[in-house]
């Protein structure tokens, strides 16, 4: 059974049918992309799983349990986290005190200690940076931040959204290593990209998105390869 | 001439211009007169002017410093120049139109007759315009000649060094070594700042207690604002409006008219809290799903409705009407009748205290850590799992109950309520002492009201000008110490990232990036 299935969803924002009957399934220990062009729904698909929206119509279930109406907190404590688009740090906070509002739904100060540590061997430059404000670090720094503080909250899958955005070539692929190395480590994820050759690299399956509805699905190999991924999303040829 | 002389020259000219209308300058006079005792309000108000250009003496050298005496001089008489003529002409065309008793107060309301006899100084107009003259140019060469001399001898400097000599010496003596070192030290300290505090309401003397007492109340009243717009960061202009709850519930609860049910005070104050946090609850169910612009616009419009209720006709049997209720209810305690601004001013006090604490320990709660999530980006807050809602409404019922406690407090004082208390002023007032006191900030609030609510009080005859005076000190906070006055250790922080990024070096942050 997969971990997360989302059945014939549909997301408005007021009058803008935002998601047309969408139906995607991420199986434990999977990276699964959704590409797409702009306004395709792929972040409106994450806001919806991270409940940040609502659907009108359709059915979220992750391990087995219908989420459709659960409110935020309880989705990130079933181990659902987002990592929003644009980073989206806490500029004025504290490196570190930005990760412990990533830890805002447990409890137990011994294990976030530990979740640190841990971000920290993933990330040792938040560790130097720790006193600084998330606002004064560079663009790759601050997706490292945003990664790592959802990686405070424990998550069992991971929502990426547009993890390259902005940044340098050489910093894209580290951060994608990175999203390798996490899901290695037995975190499910769920990547959004607009870098579809980057993201086909590393996940398993992909979907292709188009105004809300899929357009394709299967494996990334196989959608690498397809046509119509080639000649919308990976540049033409 | 210097073209930039000639400018600083205009504008304090205009300045002082704009001074002499508003009536800046007569009121300047009238104090100095009032405070030395003087015979006549005249030295008052032309020390203003002659400092006025002083000063635009000083910034002419500033804006293009000279390296001669003789530069320096030229750059003071410039200046003195062009507001000396201006002020010249002002002075002898407003004698002149003085003299044959052209009404001038019909236009410019500051402009009576005693207005200008101060410039005139009673003499003729001509024989003032000249004196305004001369004093102008000998005031724009002193402030140049002061700006020459401070930078060409680094007195200042001097002086700097020596102060911190000197304080370095106190420190170094003995005594006050051995107290730094002493282990109560800090206890010590805390001490002798109760017992001034407790003792404090004995020597001040009614008019002081009551003074102070209404900073006081304001100073809770800020505490309970600060949390709703410091630390959470949600923009409530209608914040009056629980304070009016509080004021009415221990009102209608303990005073004859016009309800009878004269209940005892302790029983009406925590009525009075909770009415008022309820009804911040209330308001902020339907309210706090908006943001930003929309919430401060949505309780603005609460704060005005409750006023206006308490205001209608149609209310009158209800709330007292227009004329508010008379005869509020006050303290009794052990059979003693604490009804005065002396016992007020403990009870204010004590609860300046628990508030403080309240909202300290609030602030570094997971609470505090909520709402400052909230603070910095409610959609991220939201997807790290913080129930916003829930949080956003209790920082709405906290500021609410600390408002509706000050209310209370404030009707039993006066032994009075009405709808004159409450207008959109004093949303105004409390939320700019809390911005300039610093925001975020619980010592920044006392020092902020203490300003801003005690200020005005000390300098009585500034009375019409205190809106003009709250504006202008705005702005210059704004400008000079955006953080505020006190302010919280992370806004200074945030607001001269400039310095702090200054301290990581180039290399690094380049690293980062490529």
């Amino acid at each position: 059974m997969a971990m997360l299935e989302l059945e014939n969803v549909h997301t408005y924002y007021g009058n803008i049918h935002a998601l047309k009957g969408l139906s995607i399934s991420v199986d434990e220990g999977e990276i699964v992309t959704l590409i797409g062009g702009n306004g395709a729904g792929k972040s409106t698909t994450l806001r919806t799983i991270s409940a940040l929206q609502r659907p009108r119509i359709g059915k979220i279930v992750f391990e087995g349990e219908d989420v459709t109406t659960a409110p935020p907190p309880e989705i990130v404590r079933k181990g659902i986290v987002h990592v929003p688009e644009g980073r989206r740090i806490f500029g004025r906070l504290s490196v570190q005190e930005n990760l412990e509002m990533g830890a805002f739904t447990r409890e137990d100060k011994q294990e976030i200690i530990e979740s640190m540590e841990h971000v920290f061997q993933l990330f040792p430059r938040l560790e130097e940076r720790r006193k600084q404000t998330g606002g004064t670090l560079s663009g790759g720094e601050q997706q490292m931040l945003a990664v790592g503080r959802a990686l405070m909250a424990k998550p069992r899958l991971l929502l990426m959204d547009e993890p390259s955005m902005g940044l340098a070539p050489i910093l894209v692929e580290e951060i994608f290593n990175i999203i390798r190395e996490i899901n290695q480590q037995g975190v499910t994820i769920l990547l959004v990209e607009q870098n579809a050759h980057m993201a086909l690299s590393i996940a398993n399956r992909g979907y292709v998105l188009e105004t809300g509805q899929i357009q394709l699905a299967g494996l990334a190999t196989e959608l690498a390869a397809s046509s119509v991924v080639r000649e919308a999303y990976l540049g033409g040829g | 001439m210097k073209r930039t002389s000639l400018e600083s020259g205009l504008l304090i000219g205009c300045l002082s211009l704009f001074f002499i209308v508003l009536g800046v300058t007569s009121l300047t006079g009238s104090l100095v007169q009032d405070w030395f005792k003087l015979s006549s309000p005249i030295l008052g108000g032309w020390l203003l002017l002659f400092l006025m250009t002083f000063w635009g003496g000083t910034l002419a050298f500033k804006k293009s410093p000279s390296k001669s005496w003789s530069e320096t001089l030229r750059t003071g008489l410039s200046v003195g120049l062009v507001a000396g003529i201006m002020l010249a002409l002002t002075i002898w065309g407003l004698g002149t139109l003085n003299a044959q008793a052209v009404p001038i107060r019909e236009w410019l309301v500051q402009l009576t007759p005693a207005a200008i006899a101060m410039l005139t100084m009673g003499r003729a107009p001509v024989v003032a315009a000249l004196l305004m003259f001369v004093v102008m140019l000998l005031a724009g060469i002193g402030g140049a000649a002061w700006a020459y001399a401070a930078l060409h001898y680094q007195w200042r400097s001097v002086l700097n060094t020596r102060w911190l000599s000197a304080r370095e010496s106190v420190i170094n003596m003995s005594l006050v070594q051995k107290y730094q070192q002493h282990q109560y030290s800090k206890q010590i300290a805390y001490g002798v700042g109760a017992l001034v505090l407790l003792t404090a309401p004995l020597y001040l003397g009614r008019y002081w207690n009551y003074t102070l007492g209404t900073v006081g109340l304001y100073v809770i009243l800020g505490l309970g604002l600060n949390v709703v717009v410091g630390m959470a960061g949600l923009l409530d202009l209608g914040y009056v409006a629980f304070f009016a709850i509080g004021s009415y519930t221990m009102a209608l609860l303990t005073a004859p008219q016009p309800h009878d049910i004269v209940m005892s005070f302790w029983l009406a104050l925590p009525i009075g809290v909770l009415l008022a946090a309820c009804a911040g609850v209330l308001l902020g169910i339907p309210v706090l799903r908006m943001r930003g612009d929309y919430l401060a616009i949505v309780t603005l419009g609460f704060g005005e409705i409750i006023r206006i209720l308490s205001k209608s006709d149609v209310l009158t049997d209800f709330s007292g009407g227009p004329r508010g209720v008379r005869a509020v209810g006050g303290p009794m305690l052990f059979g003693l009748n604490l009804n005065n601004e002396f016992y007020f001013m403990y009870f204010i006090i004590l609860g300046i205290i628990i508030v403080a604490y309240a909202t300290h320990q609030l602030q570094r709660s997971r609470v505090g850590r909520a709402w400052m999530a909230i603070r910095e980006d409610e959609d991220v807050a939201e997807a790290m799992g913080i129930n916003t809602l829930k949080y956003k409404l209790l920082a709405f019922a906290m500021g609410s109950g600390f408002a509706g406690f000050s209310g209370a407090l404030f009707a039993s004082r006066n032994k009075f309520t009405g709808p004159e208390d409450f207008t959109l002023l004093v949303s105004i007032n409390v939320l700019s002492l809390v911005i300039i006191g610093g925001m975020g900030s619980i010592p920044g609030v006392i020092v902020g009201a203490l300003v801003l609510k005690g200020l005005p009080e000390m300098l009585r005859q500034l009375d019409d000008y205190r809106m003009l005076a709250f504006g202008g000190l705005l702005v210059i906070m704004m400008i000079l110490r955006p953080e505020g006055l006190i302010p919280s250790s992370r806004r200074k922080m945030e607001l001269h990232d400039d310095e702090s990024e200054a301290l990581v070096p180039d290399v690094l942050v380049e690293g980062g990036e490529v």
